[in-house]
C-alpha cells in the first residue's frame, strides 16, 4: 500500500502546529457520529470510536478549567518561568492546553477565567486573559 | 490458568547509584532469584524495564542482564509503559507463567538519572506526556499533576495540611525502610514552608528523581514445590489504558485508567476494596495518592485528600497505604517502581519489613500508573 493510501486525519500534527504558529485558526476535529470536538490528532473518535473525523475550526476563546503556576519550567521555557499552564474549554467545544506567560503569580488566573488564544513568536499555544494584552503582567 | 506466585524479591537502596543501571539490575536480579531458592537457569524469560536507558547510552539491556546472570540463551525483552513499566513487565510475566508458556520469569526494573542535572531530568520525565499537545505548550510532569490538584481543590474543600499529612506519613514510613531514598521524617512546618514547584504542589508534594533497581521472580505453583519464602499468590493482574491528554478527559477528578484496572482486578480476585489489608499506591505526587484512594474504591470521592490527616492510611490505620514510603519518599526510579511495590508486599508478607510492619498481611494491592494515567496496573496478592 502506498503511503498516500494509508488512513489519514484531515490535518497532520505539523499542520496543527504551523496553523497556530501562523496566527490561527486552532485546528481541530469533529466526530461526524457523536459530535465530539477535539484538538488532539487522531484517526478515530476517542469517545465513540467512530473512524474518520472531520476538520473543525476551534474557537479562539474559552475558559480555564484547570491550571498551575510553574516555577520550574520545561526546557523550552527556561527564560519564561514563572508562567501559568492551563487547560482551556473552548467556546463551542473542545479543550486544549496552553501557557500564559503574562501570568506571573498564582493569583493571576483562576478556574473559570475567560481567556483567548494569543499568537506569539514563542513556542506552544499561548493564551492571555480576555481583554488583556500580553504585556500586562499579573 | 495456572496458579502463579511471586517467589523471590530484591531491591537496592534507591537514591544515587554509583554503578551503572545494568550492574544494579543484574545484582538485584540474582538476589531475587536466590531469595526464591532458584538458580538463574530456572528462568524462562526476562522482562526488563529501563525507560530512560538512553540517559546511559544503553538500550537492549535484557541480554546484558541475562549474560551477567550466566543465562545468555534465555529470551528477554524491554517493556516500557512510563512509570508503570515494570508492573507491565509483571503482567506480561504473569500471562506467560499462568498461561503455561514458561515456568518462571524474572521481572526487573532499573533506572539511573542522577548524573543528569535537574533540567535534563525534568525533561526526561516530561517525555511520557504528549509532546505536541502538552509538553510543547509548557507542561512539565509536576505541572500536569498540579492541574489535577487545581481541579480537585476547586471541586472539594481542601487544606494544604491534608496533602502535607500524606507527605509526612510517607516520609515517616520511608525512614524505616532501608531501601528508601529519603530516610528522614519531615514536619508539617517543613512541608508548609517548602517552595512551590507547580502550584499548588510544593517541593514536598513531589517524589524525587531516584536511581534504583528492583527485581522479582514469578513462577508457577507447580514449578516451585517448596518455596524458600512465603510466596505471594497473584490473585489479579490487571492493566488498563486511558486517553493521555488532560485536554481530552471530561473528568479531571481522578484517573480513568486506575478505575478501569481496579474494577478488572477486583473482579479477577473476587474481592472488594474493604478486603485489602494494605496497599502500595502510585504517589508520584501527594495528589496522586489522594486520587488513587478514591479511584481504587477505598474511600468515597472527595475524601482521598483527608485520609492521611485522619490517620486512615497510617501503618496502624484501617488501611495502611504506602508502608514502604511510596514513590514520594522511598523514591521513584521510574522503571523500578512497579516491581519495588511488590518487593514491599513480599517483605511485609515475610516479616522482613522491620520497624514498618503493618498489622494484617493476608491480602495486598499494588497500583502503578504510567505518567499521568495513560496506562495503569493493579495487582492483588494474597497468602497461600
Amino acid at each position: 500500500m502506498a503511503d498516500d493510501a494509508l488512513p489519514a486525519a484531515p490535518h497532520t500534527v505539523d499542520e496543527w502546529v504551523k496553523s497556530y504558529e501562523e496566527g490561527g485558526p486552532l485546528r481541530g476535529f469533529r466526530c461526524p457520529d457523536c459530535g465530539l470536538i477535539t484538538a488532539t490528532w487522531s484517526l478515530a473518535c476517542p469517545s465513540c470510536g467512530h473512524i474518520g473525523l472531520e476538520e473543525h475550526a476551534l474557537a479562539a476563546t474559552g475558559r480555564v478549567v484547570a491550571f498551575t503556576l510553574l516555577t520550574v519550567p520545561g526546557d523550552e521555557f527556561l527564560n519564561d518561568a514563572p508562567y501559568a499552564y492551563v487547560v482551556v474549554a473552548l467556546d463551542g467545544g473542545g479543550r486544549i492546553t496552553g501557557w500564559m506567560p503574562s501570568v506571573r503569580t498564582e493569583e493571576g488566573v483562576r478556574i473559570g477565567e475567560r481567556v483567548r488564544f494569543h499568537p506569539s513568536y514563542k513556542p506552544g499555544v499561548q493564551f492571555v486573559r480576555e481583554g488583556d494584552g500580553p504585556e500586562e503582567n499579573r | 490458568m495456572r496458579e502463579t506466585w511471586v517467589v523471590g524479591a530484591a531491591s537496592n537502596r534507591f537514591g544515587k547509584m554509583k554503578e551503572s543501571g545494568r550492574e544494579a539490575a543484574t545484582r538485584v536480579s540474582l538476589a531475587a532469584i536466590e531469595s526464591a531458592g532458584l538458580r538463574p537457569k530456572d528462568i524462562g524469560y526476562t522482562f526488563v524495564s529501563n525507560c530512560f536507558g538512553i540517559a546511559e547510552h544503553q538500550a537492549h539491556v535484557g541480554p546484558l542482564i541475562n549474560g551477567g546472570l550466566g543465562i545468555p540463551e534465555v529470551p528477554s525483552c524491554t517493556i516500557e509503559s512510563a512509570c508503570s513499566s515494570s508492573s507491565a513487565g509483571l503482567h506480561e510475566a504473569f500471562v506467560q507463567v499462568a498461561g503455561g508458556f514458561i515456568d518462571a520469569a524474572l521481572v526487573v526494573g532499573s533506572e539511573k538519572l542522577s548524573h543528569l542535572d535537574t533540567l535534563a531530568a525534568t525533561s526526561y520525565f516530561a517525555i511520557a506526556a504528549d509532546y505536541a499537545f502538552e509538553t510543547r505548550n509548557g507542561a512539565t510532569f509536576p505541572g500536569l499533576y498540579a492541574t489535577l490538584a487545581s481541579a480537585y481543590r476547586d471541586a472539594y474543600p481542601t487544606r494544604p495540611e491534608m496533602f502535607g499529612a500524606i507527605a509526612i506519613k510517607n516520609h515517616a514510613n520511608a525512614a524505616r525502610n532501608p531501601h528508601a531514598h529519603f530516610q528522614k521524617e519531615i514536619s508539617m512546618e517543613t512541608y508548609l514552608h517548602s517552595p512551590i514547584i507547580a502550584s499548588p504542589l510544593r517541593l514536598y508534594d513531589c517524589c524525587p528523581f531516584s536511581d534504583g533497581a528492583a527485581a522479582i521472580v514469578v513462577a508457577a505453583r507447580e514449578f516451585v514445590k517448596t518455596p524458600r519464602a512465603e510466596p505471594l499468590v497473584v490473585r489479579a493482574s490487571a492493566r488498563a489504558g486511558s486517553i493521555t491528554e488532560m485536554q481530552d478527559r471530561p473528568d479531571l477528578l481522578g484517573l480513568p485508567a486506575t478505575r478501569t484496572a481496579a474494577a478488572r482486578a477486583f473482579q479477577q480476585a473476587k474481592l472488594t476494596p474493604n478486603q485489602i489489608d494494605f496497599a502500595e499506591v502510585h504517589d508520584c505526587f501527594t495528589i496522586a495518592e489522594a486520587l488513587a484512594l478514591e479511584d481504587l474504591g477505598f474511600v468515597p470521592k472527595g475524601q482521598g485528600a483527608s485520609a492521611a490527616l485522619e490517620g486512615i492510611t497510617a501503618r496502624d490505620g484501617s488501611l495502611p497505604v504506602n508502608p514502604s514510603g511510596g514513590l514520594k519518599a522511598k523514591g521513584h526510579p521510574v522503571s523500578a517502581t512497579g516491581v519495588s511495590q511488590v518487593v514491599e508486599v513480599f517483605e511485609q508478607f515475610n516479616g522482613l519489613a522491620k520497624g514498618r510492619e503493618v498489622p494484617r498481611t493476608t491480602t495486598a494491592l499494588t497500583h502503578n500508573v504510567g505518567a499521568t494515567g495513560g496506562s495503569c496496573s493493579v495487582h492483588i496478592f494474597s497468602r497461600r
